[in-house]
């Protein structure tokens, strides 16, 4: 009986943690872009205002983002600092690689990132900024998505979880 | 004295040039003689063309194994990624922070060096805008040569321990920057019958003090203050206004607005140290621009370079208000 009983708990416990767990990609998603996108705003500006290498703006956008999106752009910049030889996009397929399961992004966000490496630091100024204003508005539209997604989804997933438990539990009980 | 040249050439070579070429790049030129290596004075690059070192007066080709060759079919040709990749080292990956030093046709590298490049030119309502599709690449060697000014300090300090203003004449490659840097450090440092004066630099290509995030890599004495990046006639104003300096210097003075500048330092009291481009004082007078600095005696002196019979060759010293020649090689 005691042990019928553990079973039942531990059972409900890992679906209800697999269903908490969904529900928080479901919400990490939005802010992850969110985010990106507050640090790709400085890195405009760093750019066309500063004028900073690429290594130093990308490590400086950072400020007051915490997380596996800060940890992109500093393991980025310090990739693109100690190996001269590799081009951005090179350093953010590293990078993006190295991160798989941290960022909370989808194939759409992951593609947009590939695009934004492929022309970073090979414009002047103006062109630099036109085109990352380009990216930021795609991953915007992105966000918007995003955090429809997460109204819908992450209350049905923590349900789910629980639910399914609990149905589990009742079917083997 | 070759020892000093070329442990000299080694260093620069390790700390500022290998850095920003490829590694095979790299392998090819160490393996050449260190002897030959110190008179190496520039590495030029073109897309399906050797690569050439030059040393001294003479150029030499080298093969894929870095053996001197005559032979053009035996030397290694430089390839369109080799090109592109040193570029994209150089800029660090940021193109759009060298925006005005591509429309100027250079970088400038750690230590000073200034890279030259060539290639097609994006024009807008009659104006370069940008620099695509590099094909050619010359890698200047730039040097600190201590005590080099001490023939010429005699000459521009006046009994009255006042700086004249002299103006560094020469053709291209023929060691103006290197004396000019001296100089400043000198008139920077003082000696024993004349103390040191406040010195502000406009280094618009940062070859003069070779600034790393702001702060000159070469000794240019403590007297002095250095404007790095700053186009040169609006720097000369800002520094005269800002630091109040005795002396200003400047390298390659050559548009209207340089001269403009060196005239509204003059009445302000500042002496002037720069360079201009030319073989003799004539040749500089037939120049637009620069040539109203000769015909307006704006300068006391002027120090004539060659590379007669090696570079940084003090050809003469001329008092211009005199029409007098202070000193001339034999």
């Amino acid at each position: 009986m005691w042990i019928k009983l553990a079973g039942g708990v531990l059972v409900l416990l890992v679906s209800s943690c697999i269903g908490f767990q969904l529900a928080a990609r479901c919400s990490g998603r939005p802010q992850h872009i969110r985010q990106i996108v507050s640090c790709l705003g400085s890195l405009k500006s760093y750019i066309t205002y500063a004028s900073l290498p690429l290594h130093e703006a990308l490590s400086q956008c950072t400020h007051g983002t915490y997380g596996p999106v800060a940890e992109f752009f500093h393991h980025t910049a310090t990739l693109l600092e100690q190996n001269g030889g590799l081009s951005p996009q090179q350093a953010i397929n590293i990078v993006l690689g190295d991160m798989q399961g941290r960022l909370i992004l989808k194939q759409s966000e992951l593609e947009i990132l590939g695009i934004l490496g492929a022309n970073l630091g090979i414009m002047n100024r103006q062109e630099q900024g036109n085109y990352l204003s380009m990216i930021i508005e795609e991953l915007e539209k992105l966000e918007s998505e995003a955090a429809r997604l997460r109204d819908l989804n992450t209350r049905m997933y923590r349900y789910l979880g629980i639910c399914g438990g609990l149905a589990i539990v009742i079917l083997l009980v | 004295m070759l020892n000093i040249k070329k442990k000299e050439i080694e260093n620069i070579l390790e700390k500022f040039i290998f850095p920003v070429l490829p590694p095979h790049l790299v392998a090819i030129i160490s393996a050449i003689p260190t002897a030959q290596l110190a008179y190496l004075m520039e590495i030029r690059l073109r897309i399906n063309r050797p690569l050439l070192l030059v040393l001294g007066s003479v150029d030499i080709m080298l093969s894929s194994m870095g053996a001197i060759v005559n032979d053009l079919d035996a030397a290694y040709l430089c390839t369109r990624e080799d090109v592109n990749k040193i570029v994209q080292l150089i800029s660090k990956n940021s193109l759009y922070a060298f925006e005005q030093e591509l429309k100027m046709g250079f970088l400038t590298i750690h230590g000073g060096h200034r890279v030259g490049l060539a290639g097609q030119a994006i024009v807008d309502g009659g104006e370069m805008k940008a620099l695509k599709n590099i094909s050619s690449l010359n890698i200047r060697m730039a040097r600190e040569i201590k005590g080099c000014g001490d023939k010429v300090m005699p000459y521009i300090i006046t009994k009255e321990k006042k700086v004249l203003s002299t103006l560094v004449i020469s053709p291209p490659c023929c060691g103006k920057t290197t004396i000019l840097r001296d100089l400043i450090r000198q008139i920077s440092v003082g000696n024993k019958e004349f103390r040191g004066l406040q010195v502000g630099v406009v280094d618009e290509r940062s070859e003069i003090a070779a600034c790393k995030s702001g702060i000159p890599t070469v000794d240019l004495g403590p007297r002095t203050d250095v404007l790095d990046g700053c186009p040169k006639a609006s720097g000369m104003l800002m520094l005269i206004r800002s630091m109040s300096p005795a002396v200003v210097a400047t390298d390659e003075l050559g548009r209207a607005e340089d001269v403009c500048a060196v005239s509204e330092a003059l009445n302000a009291g500042i002496s002037i140290l720069a360079t201009v481009h030319g073989r003799d004082i004539n040749e500089v007078l037939q120049r637009p621009y620069v040539g109203d600095l000769i015909q307006h005696k704006y300068f006391d002196r002027y120090i004539i370079l060659s590379d007669r019979p090696k570079v940084g060759t003090i050809e003469k010293i001329v008092d211009s208000k005199e029409h007098k020649i202070l000193w001339e090689k034999e």
